[in-house]
């Protein structure tokens, strides 16, 4: 099977980056591919960049109470160019009702409290097996 | 009832009645003291009575985060310590398409001469000291207009701010510009408050933001010092007598969970700065010689899980740094892990302080760990590993050129990593993380602030819109000319944004500006257009 392909960053102003660079060693080191986007991303180029580089799954990590109304966004964009990829997010700051909000409005998995780096990995590789399973 | 002000001293002896001395030494005659070169053992030979207790603040617009500093003040507060909303960190007006869901929600947002007016109007500027987390090419320029348009003098202004040209992109409060141009803010930064506002703290070397990436004591102040040094020689290179800046540069440290460590970091802080101003750079006043250090306990040592155990992190931080003898303080507040200080959570942090201030006295004597053999051998531990640290940094280059090479940002990207993989491995034993947690329906102590939030303050958008459509935008477009003008060229660029911001050109405006004067897009982003091609 081909490595699992995880696109890893943070959306519009928030400069937080310690969870973003943590998750994309963790993915690394279980032998998955990711590519890193960084800060300063829009929904857009997120959106973009995920459908360049053909990625599995969007993994957007969140410190600020702007994925609030960043990440409805992406879904949104996403939607619109047809693109069915989850969308998954992780961060302290979100708390377990906004985690269910999340969830309502698509997002596929959510990452807060503290999982441990295997259950973030399970979880991340049974998305993408369903994920190409359906697909396929 | 009193606010303890004129507490902090009323105890000279113990509570059985032994009789203190304001600091203890060795019989040796020749042992170093307090107060004394090379300051390893404090400031000053008294106790630290007037110790600045600050809690972060600012939200909202700048009139809110005035009300809310007037509350802390009220309560306590001797310092304040004002953070820009993520828009204003980067310089982005709060109408610009990403800072508007982000307006307010995380410091203060402040964009023209008058919010600035607005955030510092009746609050005492000569008595309470304002530490600025704001942006650095326009804060000292609009404090500036403000207190002249609120009638104070300049040369009492008190307060502070932040420059980290070496290291801004690569961890936090990224503002979009070359390297080259940072310095030079930096640079003329401080020397404008050299020239008018002497008593500010012009700058500030904050080491907190950077070694909340994870890096550890000994890479915090080696990062710390070899910005210092490379800001010093290139202020020095300029013509500028060490003695007319050196006493206002403090520096901002972090204090993390590692007790002694911390203490002997900045003793160690102090030892080396005081060698270095002296033997290095030729200083003569004393009071460049002996360092302002203030301080922040860790916001990365602090947990969503659990959160009630912060204020027991906070609090044993924040004794580590008494007995360390920093001039100032502020605590993290229980809720950081999970959002914006709440009021309740500024409340704890400034009780903390106050009690231990006024119940456990740790204040009272000076140095009261000097001449333990553990913490001195530690000092001395950190001194030469510090030192080393910097030398090899040195031995790679020009700081800039490093930056350029994205050295920082290695150094940054690899202890984030570090951090987080020492934590999940149990390397490092975090209660209620890694050990001794609890299931998520029992963690319910404290959890029901992380679900109020600060809403975006949308209404401020909409003012920010509508006045911005009231100004002259000739006027506005002559400043930003001439702006562009001196940015191309060499005038100080802070007198420069002072004259621009008299014509009421915004923040985002000016950094806008000086992009494109750099030869970069007006935007980073591309989502806004220049006003005066707008009017073109």
């Amino acid at each position: 099977m081909e490595r699992e392909h995880f696109l890893i960053g943070t959306l519009g102003l928030d400069q937080h980056e310690n969870g973003a660079v943590a998750v994309r060693r963790m993915l690394e080191e279980a032998q998955m591919r990711v590519t890193y986007v960084g800060r300063f991303n829009t929904p857009d180029s997120i959106a973009e960049e995920a459908a360049q580089a053909g990625v599995d799954v969007i993994g957007i990590s969140c410190h600020s109470w702007e994925y609030l109304d960043m990440v409805p966004e992406l879904l949104e964009k996403l939607k619109e160019r047809g693109d069915d990829r989850p969308v998954v997010i992780g961060g302290s700051v979100i708390t377990a009702s906004d985690a269910e909000r999340m969830k309502a409005l698509g997002v596929s998995a959510v990452f807060n409290g503290a999982p441990s780096d295997d259950q973030i990995i399970d979880t991340l590789r049974d998305l993408v097996r369903s994920k190409r399973t359906e697909t396929a | 009832m009193t606010n303890g002000k004129d507490m902090n001293n009323a105890h000279p002896t113990t509570r059985s009645g032994i009789e203190l001395q304001p600091y203890y030494m060795d019989a040796d005659e020749n042992a170093e003291r307090p107060g004394e070169f090379p300051f390893t053992r404090g400031r000053r030979a008294t106790a630290a009575a007037g110790l600045i207790h600050r809690e972060l603040s600012g939200e909202g617009p700048a009139k809110k985060s005035n009300e809310q500093f007037k509350y802390l003040i009220e309560h306590g507060s001797t310092g304040l310590d004002v953070i820009g909303d993520a828009g204003s960190a980067a310089g982005l007006d709060p109408d610009h398409p990403l800072a508007r869901v982000s307006c307010g929600t995380q410091g203060v947002s402040v964009c023209r001469r008058q919010d600035m007016t607005d955030l510092l109007r009746d609050i005492p500027l000569d008595k309470v000291s304002i530490s600025c987390s704001l942006n650095p090419l326009t804060t000292v320029a609009a404090t500036a207009l403000a207190a002249e348009e609120l009638n104070f003098p300049l040369e009492k202004l008190r307060g502070s701010l932040i420059h980290a040209p070496l290291y801004v992109e690569s961890c936090c409060y990224a503002v979009h510009f070359p390297v080259e141009f940072r310095t030079r803010v930096a640079l003329d930064s401080i020397e404008f408050c050299t020239k008018y506002m002497p008593k500010y703290h012009s700058y500030i070397e904050d080491t907190y933001f950077f070694s909340e990436s994870g890096n550890d004591p000994v890479e915090e102040m080696a990062l710390g010092f070899l910005q210092i040094r490379f800001l010093t020689r290139r202020l020095l290179e300029r013509g500028l007598d060490i003695d007319s800046f050196a006493p206002r540069i403090a520096i901002l440290v972090n204090c993390g969970m590692d007790f002694f460590e911390e203490i002997a970091k900045i003793r160690a802080t102090r030892r080396i700065y005081s060698k270095m101003m002296r033997d290095e750079f030729g200083a003569k006043d004393p009071r460049s010689l002996a360092v302002v250090v203030t301080s922040h306990t860790s916001g990365l040592s602090l947990t969503a899980q659990q959160p009630a155990n912060n204020i027991i992190r906070g609090s044993m931080q924040a004794m580590a740094l008494a007995l360390a003898g920093v001039q100032a303080m502020e605590i993290s507040t229980f809720d950081e892990a999970f959002r914006t200080p709440s009021p309740e959570a500024h409340m704890v942090g400034l009780r903390t302080q106050q009690i231990l201030s006024l119940e456990a006295l740790p204040g009272k004597v000076t140095d009261p760990l000097g001449g333990s053999y553990f913490v001195e051998s530690l000092t001395d531990e950190m001194e030469n590993r510090i030192v080393a640290r910097v030398k090899e940094f040195e031995d790679m280059g020009d700081p800039e050129e490093l930056e350029r090479k994205g050295v920082f940002a290695d150094v940054f990207q690899q202890a984030m990593a570090k951090q987080q993989r020492d934590v999940s491995k149990g390397r490092q034993p975090v209660v209620g993380v890694n050990c001794h947690a609890v299931p998520e329906e029992q963690d319910t102590l404290l959890r029901d602030v992380a679900e109020r939030k600060i809403e975006p303050y949308l209404s401020h958008v909409e003012e920010i819109i509508a006045w911005k459509k009231t100004r002259s935008m000739d006027r506005v477009n002559d400043a930003l000319k001439r702006f562009a003008d001196a940015v191309e060229g060499d005038a100080n660029i802070i007198e420069a944004v002072r004259d621009a911001l008299r014509a009421d050109v915004t923040f985002g405006e000016l950094k806008g500006t000086a992009r494109q004067a750099l030869g970069l897009d007006y935007d980073y982003y591309g989502r806004v257009e220049p006003p005066m091609k707008a009017v073109a």
